[in-house]
Formats: structure tokens, sequence, C-alpha cells
């Protein structure tokens, strides 16, 4: 078997490029074959002519046998491709008008498909640009897998892992969450984003550094002065040291901290969470200095690291899962601190399993938030090519009606169905390989696009979408996809070419059988249906966007400007510091322009984790545990008035509740709907739930009521809230210390609040030159918080305009070819007395009777499909009727005007001139 | 156009065994076959060229007949074909092929309800 694949391939290979010599011969075998029957005849009696003509008629057409004995080999199918490849290309240059219409309508839909598909590709599908990712497991556990949230470890549980590689395999760390590092020597803040990493992270990950040196395991060890010491990307190399080679063993302030740089990372190298990109790496054990915060080594210190392992070859991720889990209990209890009991706390944590999660891919909070939307506008992408497809299908109808002479006289000639159908399937081909052509070129401008757009003040958006073999794939699949799709109706069309059409004359006639016409409907038809779909899905994310806008923020946003302030550096007492944070409020309301300041542990949409508690009513039955969380936030005194919170009911914080006065606490509504509904809560008395004896509880007075306000997301709705004065932060807060970092929010009294930044930095510098400091005006946080579904909109508003003008191209071409087909009729229907508007009535009816029928169509399936839109949407029900009867009505408006105009134009034919021309 | 096939239900595979048979014999020129063909069928199948041609490509790309110009009798330039040793093998085992199919078929027509 496998010779005579070899051998006849050989074979054609021979006849590619002895074609003339193979002509040649079977020129001469033909001419003896007839010659020998012309032998035959002559031997049974017939004259010469006779036999002569005997034996042509037993041999046929001498042509039709040479095809034949061609299209034995398997060459002939090449040459033939190759010459229609030509042909194709020869009719495209003839027609420019239509090839630019039909490439440009393709290169819109396949770009905007590979534009998102990059985008998908670099979020979802790309492996970390490491050594082996298929080797690498994030260490989870399931709860934070369900909730699909970070698993983050403290320095006791990574140490546990990493000194045992030969039960967990070898493993690496970073910091969870995206740490912010200043490098300004003084004042104002100059951020970067960076990482604190285990000093094997380089190594393990097997990257090579442009120049310079990894870390050694010298300069991990906890708090030592070893570790200041610090790896630059390539991209910081770059922009801020000008790529200088010397730049190794430079010295630079990492939060006020000296620091060497040791090497720079490879250019590639992002870090290990998708989407975003540091700057800066630092070894974690120059996290307590650079931190200034000696709770980071200690066993009970934070959990902000994430553990990678490295699976060697034979070891398997259920092996290891297993040896995590018995160990799981072990390695809890060494996270002890001295003195510390196990409670309820620990035991959560060692029910809940330690799980592995492939990491190939690396970890991703961008993947989270984003894929559903994404694979929707992906879909949505999908369904405009579709359009563009049947789109570009009616226009290769169209232009097949004026080919059809040519493809008879080919049948006449002996082409087989099969080969005029080929000829069509690559003129396909051809318009839409260069269609994908020059959608990659839109893809490429596009993905980047897309990709800023992701971007905040928050999260500086890292996302590599160049072209790799993924993207070209898909793009290829698309484009032969959907020269297939549309490709298939002229091709059909043109195999069906009537040979003996080619010699009578009316053609005029031809092409106008039912079963077309009613193919080339349908196809309106489902562009109609499909533009009702995409508008009615743009419509119904316009308007979550809309009200996502216009949830009540219960703020005022617009005069508020938040300072965040590090007062890591300042020689202050820890205990000191509320006063300090106090001081520092009243000098920043003096400034000019500020009519009111206030400093807070969190602020409105500030991305950052939120302070909750565990509460119980006093005197009341326990609440249950899932019904007590509360949002908890220490403020100063003026907060409500900085931020237009009105006092519903008591009051506010006074001077009168110093660190040594009863606590009192201030309680928002959704606070007192939930626990005092219809009761005055003022008065009434909560302490925190204590889980060990030692814990000292402090119960507090309610005193004021306030109204509901956002904290993170703008879709939730109002949580029970509490809020405490800070100067009584140790009283209730025992034993946590004053957080080193506060935020100032300043209201400004006209104007935009940006403009106070430089009078507050001069009294924050004279305050304290160890301040570090920077601005974010309210407003623009706001904005960040609404950015998704602002995106989607924009989007899906971009992809339902795109359909609409598909359709309306579509609705137009295809009036314009029933009028001019039907001219003849016009013209007669004119000359026996039918007024403009009969006719005009006359052209339009089929199609807007098609288009009718899609819109039915459109509304039927919109209605089934919105439900799977239903957890992107806020505030708007799937079924949304403004959104449909608007869809509706655009729709109908712009296919009026599509028909309408070549209706009126058929109302000008002159039917003289038809008359004349038939 | 393309003449008709005259043979009734004559496959492809078939055409090119019953080529390699009449071949068995005596090397033959592409008239002379579709001549033997017609002769020893008794008139049954009368193969034409256009059927006759594409299957001597096919035959010889497959290695199983060699091509050789001659001179026929009436001292004309002909292609002649002869039978190769795998093509020689390939008529075994096509014609060993044939015989059990139709005894087979044979044996389903005449079957009556008694027989199994």
């Amino acid at each position: 078997m496998r010779f005579r694949v070899a051998r006849r391939a050989l074979a054609g290979i021979r006849t590619l490029f002895h074609r003339d010599q193979v002509e040649q011969d079977l020129d001469e075998e033909l001419r003896a074959y007839l010659d020998a029957a012309i032998e035959r005849h002559m031997q049974a009696g017939l004259s010469r002519e006779a036999a002569t003509r005997a034996a042509r008629i037993e041999l046929g057409s001498t042509t039709a046998i040479a095809q034949r004995v061609r299209e034995a080999g398997w060459e002939s199918a090449l040459e033939s491709i190759w010459q229609d490849l030509r042909l194709a290309t020869r009719g495209l240059r003839r027609s420019p008008g239509f090839a630019l219409v039909a490439i440009l309508t393709l290169a819109l839909g396949i770009g905007a498909n590979s534009a998102i598909f990059s985008v998908v590709n670099g979020l979802l599908l790309r492996a970390l640009p490491v050594a082996a990712p298929e080797q690498l497991a994030m260490v989870s556990t399931r709860q934070s897998i369900d909730e699909g949230f970070p698993a983050g470890w403290n320095y006791s549980v990574w140490k546990q892992i990493h000194e045992r590689p030969d039960v967990f395999g070898r493993s690496l760390s970073w910091t969870v969450f995206p740490q912010r590092f200043d490098l300004a020597q003084s004042g104002e803040t100059d951020p970067v984003e960076g990482l604190f990493v285990s000093g094997n992270f380089f190594d393990e990950l097997g990257l090579s550094m442009t120049i310079g040196r990894p870390f050694n395991a010298r300069e991990d060890v906890l708090g030592s002065s070893d570790s200041q010491v610090a790896i630059i990307s390539h991209g910081l190399w770059q922009r801020r040291f000008g790529g200088a080679a010397d730049v190794v063993g430079r010295r630079i302030t990492v939060e006020r901290v000296p620091v060497e740089i040791v090497g720079v990372a490879p250019p590639e190298f992002f870090g290990a969470e998708v989407g975003r990109a540091f700057d800066i790496a630092l070894p974690v054990g120059a996290a307590p200095i650079v931190r200034n915060e000696k709770e980071w080594g200690t066993p009970a210190g934070r959990s902000f690291l994430a553990i990678m392992v490295r699976l060697q070859p034979g070891q398997s991720m259920t092996s290891t899962t297993a040896a995590l889990r018995s160990a799981q209990r072990r390695i809890i209890e060494g996270t002890l601190r001295a003195n510390e009991i196990w409670g309820p706390f620990h035991e959560n944590q060692v029910k809940d399993p330690f799980t592995l999660t492939p990491a190939a891919t690396g970890t991703s909070e961008l993947r989270r938030q984003y894929t559903r939307p994404l694979i929707t506008i992906l879909v949505i992408a999908a369904v405009v090519l579709l359009i563009a497809c049947a789109n570009v299908a009616n226009l290769l109808l169209a232009r097949a009606a004026a080919r059809d002479r040519e493809l008879s006289v080919r049948r006449a000639l002996g082409a087989t169905r099969w080969r005029l159908a080929q000829q069509m399937l690559l003129e396909s081909l051809v318009l839409s390989l260069v269609g994908a052509a020059a959608g990659l070129l839109l893809a490429f401008w596009g993905s980047r696009t897309l990709v800023a757009q992701l971007s905040n003040w928050f999260d500086r958006v890292t996302l590599d979408v160049s072209l790799d073999w993924r993207v070209l794939i898909f793009t290829s699949f698309v484009a032969i996809l959907t020269a297939i799709l549309f490709g298939t109706a002229p091709a059909l069309r043109a195999s069906m070419a009537n040979a003996s059409a080619a010699l009578t004359e009316s053609l005029s006639h031809r092409g106008a059988g039912r079963s077309s016409h009613h193919f080339r409907g349908s196809l309106v038809m489902i562009q109609v249906a499909l533009s009702v779909i995409l508008l009615v899905a743009a419509g119904l994310f316009i308007r979550t966007f809309q009200r996502v806008a216009a949830v009540p923020l219960g703020f005022s946003s617009e005069h508020v400007l938040v300072v965040d302030v590090n007062a890591t550096r300042a020689p202050v007492d820890p205990a000191a510091l509320p006063d300090f944070y106090t001081r520092v409020t009243a000098t920043v309301t003096s400034v000019a322009g500020v009519t009111h300041a206030a400093a807070s542990l969190n602020t409105p949409v500030n991305h950052a984790a939120t302070l909750v508690g565990d509460f119980n009513v006093l005197g009341r039955p326990p609440v249950p545990e899932r019904e007590r969380r509360l949002i908890a936030n220490f403020v100063t005194d003026d907060w409500f008035a900085t931020y237009g919170i009105s006092i519903r009911q008591g009051r506010g914080f006074t001077a009168a509740d110093t660190a040594t006065a009863p606590p009192v606490i201030v309680v928002n509504e959704a606070f007192v709907r939930k626990f005092f509904p219809g009761q005055d809560p003022i008065g009434q008395v909560i302490a925190e739930i204590a889980y060990t004896p030692e814990w000292k509880t402090t119960p507090r007075t309610i005193v004021g009521v306030v109204n509901d306000s956002i904290d993170q997301s703008l879709r939730a709705t109002a949580y029970p809230t509490v809020y405490q004065r800070l100067s009584q932060w140790s009283a209730v807060m025992p034993l946590m210390p004053v957080p080193a970092q506060i935020s100032l929010s300043v209201r400004a009294g006209t104007g935009s609040p940006a403009q106070l930044s430089r009078g507050i930095t001069t009294a924050l510098t004279t305050i304290d030159r160890h301040l570090a400091f920077s601005f974010h005006p309210l407003a623009d946080r706001v904005s960040a918080a609404r950015q998704q579904e602002r995106l989607v909109a924009v989007l899906s508003g971009f992809f339902g305009v795109l359909a609409l003008s598909l359709a309306a191209v579509g609705l137009y071409g295809i009036t314009s070819y029933a009028v001019a087909r039907r001219r003849a009729e016009i013209g007669i229907r004119m000359a026996l007395g039918a007024q403009r508007r009969d006719v005009v009535q006359l052209a339009l009816s089929h199609t807007l009777s098609w288009s009718a029928a899609g819109v039915m169509l459109g509304v039927i399936v919109a209605a089934g499909v919105t439900r799977y839109l239903a957890a992107l949407l806020f505030g708007v029900s799937p079924l949304d009727a403004v959104t449909f009867v608007s869809a509706l009505l655009l729709l109908a408006i712009v296919a009026a005007l599509a028909t309408l105009v070549p209706a009126r134009r058929a109302a000008t034919v002159d039917p003289m001139l038809v008359l004349r021309s038939e | 156009m393309a003449p008709a096939d005259k043979t009734s239900a004559l496959v492809q595979g078939t055409l090119d065994m019953l080529i390699l048979r009449t071949l068995a014999l005596e090397p033959m020129h592409g008239y002379g076959i579709g001549m033997r063909l017609e002769q020893i069928s008794h008139g049954a199948f009368q193969v034409n060229a256009g059927s006759l041609f594409p299957a001597f490509r096919r035959l010889e790309r497959d290695g199983l007949i060699k091509a050789e110009w001659s001179a026929t009798e009436n001292n004309r330039r002909a292609k002649y074909y002869v039978l190769t040793a795998a093509g020689r093998r390939r008529l075994a085992e096509a014609t060993r092929e044939w015989e059990a199919q139709t005894a087979a078929i044979t044996r389903i027509m005449r079957a009556t309800l008694g027989e199994a």
C-alpha cells in the first residue's frame, strides 16, 4: 500500500515536469488507436471514408479522453486548482468595486473575531514564558477555588512546604496581592508595581537574567540586611535607566529604604500573574524592612504569599496533594504563635483541604473578572461574522447572474459540475484569505486598544496579545469556514449551469428561478434576524451600564480627593498614630480651598480588602454566623461631612469620644434594617464575638444612624456598616496595631478637587517629610468601578452598529438587484399607466416581507437567548421591553431607508428606454 | 461530452482485472485489448476508449503493466502494454477474490427455504 502511494506521487511529479512529452505520447497513442480502428473497419469491408467515420465515432472526443486520462492522476487536480486560482484573482481584479466591498466586509468580520481571540489567547490560553510550565501547580484550598479567590499563605506555611522538596516538590512563592513600591526619595510617591519573591523564584522558573544575576539563598533571610537587593524588569530598565549597562550595582530607594539592583529580568517575563507586569522584585526577606512591619515574617503574620510547586517528572499531582493534605494539620499547628491557642479559625484552616491546581497559564485576577464578558463579546463578534458572510454570499450570487454564459460555455466544453463548483469555491477562498490578512492588521490594532481599555487607576493591565500560532490557526480556520459558508451557495448555483443555455440568446430572464430567489430572500431574513439579536444584546448592555452609572452612591464623589498616606517611615510611636492622624487631618483642613477633611482606614471603591467584623447585639439571641457579617471602618469626626453623608438619627462623632471614653459607633440604615427593624437603635449595645477566652471584647454603644453608601461594588446592595472613631482604636482593637497607612478624604469647596494637591503636598511635607502619599480623585475611582460594564456596553454597541450597517448594505443590495432584474416589468407597467407609488411598492414588496419575517425570527430567538446574559446584566431584565422595542424601531427605520432609496430609483425608470432595449 | 459507456455496470476494479487477464496471454496495444475483450465476451462488453485509456494510466502508475513502443502489424508505431511480475501477482489475487465472491453470490441466489 505504501509503495502505491509513493509510486503515484512520483509519477505525478514526473508528469508535472514533463507535461509536453506526456501529452505528445498520449496523442500518438490515440492516433494509433484510431488507425487500428480504421484498419479493422476496412477489413470488414467498408471504404476508407466510411471506415474513418465509423472509427471516429467509435473513438469519440479525443479531447474528452485526454482529459479523463489526465484526471486519472492526482497532479491534474493540483493543476486545475492552480488554474482556477489565477482565474479567480484575475476575475476579482476586473471588478475592483465588488472585490473591495467583499474584502472590507470580511476584513471587519474576521478582524473583529481575531482581535478578541488575541485577547482571549493572551488571557486564558497562553502559557507562562518560563521553563516547563506544564509542571507547575498552585497550592490552593478548596474554598478559595470555589469562591474564585487566590489562596494566600503566611511565611510559616511557606517555609514548611519549601523545606521538604522530597515530599512536596520544589516550590517557589511570591506575594499574592500586587505590591506598590514607592521609588521616590521624598514627598509625593513615585509608585511602581512589584513583587516580593522567594530567593529561588527566578532560578526555579528557569529564567536567565538579561544582565546581572538572580537572588541567592542568603538574600532571602527574613529581615537581614543582605535582603536589600532588587531585580528590575526589562521594561523599567529601558524606561528609567535607558538600558544602561551599569545599572547592576546601582542603589535606589524602595519605600525610602536603600536597595541595590543586582539584575535585570528577561524581556518577555512579566511575573506569574497574567494581566499584571512587575517593575521591580525584592526578596521576601526584605518585606519586614521595606514595609516596616515585624509581623511579616512571624508565623501568624499575614497570609501574603502565593505558593507554586514544580512537579518533578514521575511526581503526580494527586500524590503531592495527598502528601500536602496528610501534613496539613501539622503545618497549621506550626503556624501558632507563642501563647496562641488553637481556635475555630485554625480548625477551619485544617478543614479546608489543600488543593493543587495546574498553573501552566499562571494565575490571574483579570481572568476571573473578564472571562465571561470576553467570551460573550467573542460570540457577538462571531454573529457579526455570520451577517458578513450572508452579505458576501448575496453579493456573489448577484454577480454570478452575470457569469451564467461563461459557465454554460465551460460546461458545454466538457467541464464537470464539480470543476465549476471548485472554481467558485476557490474564488470564495481567495476573497476570504485576503479579507483575513487585512483582518489580521485590524486585529493587531484592535486587540491592543481593547487591552488599553482594561486598565484603570488601580490596575495597569499588561497583556501579551501578540500574534502567535494559536491566533494564526484560529484566523485561518475562521477564514476557511467563512469561505465555505458564503461560497457554498454560489458554488452550487454554478454547478447547476446548463450547457444548452450557452446556445440560446435570451439570458435576460435567467437566474430568476423561484428557488434562488427564495434562497437570497432567506439570507436577508437571517441577516435581519441576527441584527435584531445583536441590537437587543447591545441595548441590554447599554442599559446595564446606565443602571450601574445611576446607582446612588450615598455620597458625593465629585468634590472629594482621596490622599493615600503612608506613614511607615515617620518617626511616630505606633500607639500615638491615631493622634498623629488627627493632627494631620486638622492641618490639611486648613489648606486653602478645603472645606472638610477626614482620615479613615478605608475609602469607597478603593480596591482594598474591606475590614469585616463579627458582632452580636447584647441582650439578644446570637445571630447565625452568615448573617452577622458587617463592614467596619474607622474614621475621624468630619468624615460624614466630607462625603456628604447625612446623619439620619442621633449624632456623629465628637471630641468627647476620646480614647478613654466609652466606645461609640455609628451605623448605617442597612444595619438598622437588619438588626433593629422598626426599632430605635440609638443606645443599643453591640459587642464583637470572642473566639478565645483571652480575647477581650468591648461593648460599643450606637449613637447615630447615617444613610447607606457604596463600599466596593456598585452592584451590591448596601451592606450593614459600622463606623468607629479612629481615636478609639486601641479600646476596641487591642490585638491589632494601628496601621501605618491611612487615607485622607478631602472635600473641595469649589472647582476640581485635583487642584488641591499642591497645597496638600506642602502641608504634608511640612508636618513630616517622611510621609509618602498619592492623590486619587474619588470620581476617577468611581468611574473605574463602572469600567467593566462600560467596556461591554461600548463593544456590544460597536458590534450592534456594525451588524446594522451590514444588514442595511445587504438590504440595499438585494433591493437594487431585484429592481434591476425587473426593469422590463417595471417599464411595461409604467407604460401601461402604473403610478410611481405602485411601482415602488412592487419593488419593495418581497424585500419587506423577508425583512419582516427576519424581524419576527430575531425577536423570538433573542427572547430565548438573552437569559444566558443574565449574569452580566444589572437592573435590567433579559426580556426588557424598552430594549426590544427600541431595537425593533431602529432596525425598522434603517431597513426602510435602505430599501426605499433603490426602490425610488425604480420609479425613475424610463419606460421607453426599457421597451426599446428588450 | 464523454460518450456513454455501453458496458453494463462494469466497475473500475473489474475492468482493471479484465485488462490484466487479457495481457496475461500476450502483450497488446490499446485497440487490441478492447477488441479482445469484445471478442471473448461475445459482444457483451464493448469497452470504449474513454474507459480504457484512464485504466491504462492507472495500471501503469501502479506498476502492474509496463508500456513499450513497438510496431504494429501494419508497421505503425503503437504503445504496447506488458504485464509485470507485480501485475501477475495482482491478477492471481483478483481472480481468487472474484471466484470466491461469485461462489458466495451463487449460493445465496440458489438457496431454497430448506437451506440455512
